[in-house]
């Protein structure tokens, strides 16, 4: 009986205990600040696509670690499989980081030159968060891909 | 802004594929970051725009934005189609434009 009402009482505990953190991040979320180009996914994702539909597809691949210990510099690489010939290529690759202040990374335009699409950088992730990528073909369809990155410090402060 | 471009492999002929690296000595600031001391917000200052060309003629253009990292690496790839110079402007949110080039000598 004792140790069944000691359980009891430490559950009632830890139910407090996280209470409190959801208050403490309300509080944070009020005071963030906003940078020069503060844009959300929605209309970042808009601007790009006008409207049409983003369907997640194999064809793109999107390479980043799932852990990432320093948020500050994050490997990122995409590639859309593609023949890249003069009637059917990849446009444009866009990487989006969802939860930046400014979710956009790059917007890079390919053309068939390349030979190959792909796109590889490093970018800053301020949380945990996904990192998305959008491959914009000759076509008019927009492809994409993601990935959730876990972040244990944060890039951006 | 320094810059340099790296072509991998060393060894390449014509109709090959290679990975071109343009890396940029940046600082690559948010406008978000405070200074430890003053307690000031640090402005923005970012690449915001790379155009790669092959013989004047654009291979990759890019707009980019604060959040990628400090001193940031572009890769792409880039089929040989002869020899000539591959060329990158890069420009930043301050006005600061950076031409840099490299010749493309394919072996065969």
């Amino acid at each position: 009986m004792e140790r069944r009402s000691f359980l009891k009482g430490f559950g009632a505990v830890s139910v407090c205990a996280a209470l409190v953190p959801s208050i403490v991040s309300a509080a944070d979320e009020a005071k963030k600040v906003s940078g020069p180009n503060e844009m959300s996914v929605e209309s970042a994702l808009a601007a790009i696509t006008g409207g049409k539909p983003v369907t997640l597809s194999s064809k793109v691949s999107l390479s980043a670690p799932e852990i990432a210990e320093n948020g500050a510099v994050v490997p990122v690489k995409v590639s859309v499989e593609s023949p890249m010939s003069a009637k059917d290529y990849v446009k444009a690759i866009h990487i989006f980081a969802t939860k930046n202040n400014n979710v956009r990374c790059a917007n890079v335009y390919l053309t068939p030159a390349n030979g190959e699409a792909s796109f590889g950088t490093r970018i800053k992730l301020g949380a945990t968060q996904d990192v998305l990528a959008v491959a914009e073909m000759s076509n008019g369809t927009f492809l994409s891909a993601k990935q959730n990155v876990k972040v244990t410090i944060g890039g951006c402060g | 802004m320094k810059t340099l471009i790296k072509i991998k492999p060393k060894d390449y002929k014509v109709g090959d594929i290679v990975k071109v690296d343009f890396m940029a000595m940046h600082p690559m600031e948010s406008g978000m970051r405070k200074d430890k001391d003053t307690g000031q917000v640090i402005p923005a200052h970012y690449i915001n725009e790379v155009n790669f060309f092959f013989n004047d003629k654009v291979l990759t253009k890019m707009v980019t934005w604060e959040s990628l990292s400090v001193n940031p690496v572009l890769s792409i790839s880039m089929k040989v189609s002869g020899s000539g110079t591959l060329k990158v402007l890069a420009k930043d949110n301050k006005g600061d434009n950076v031409e840099s080039s490299v010749a493309i000598t394919p072996k065969g």
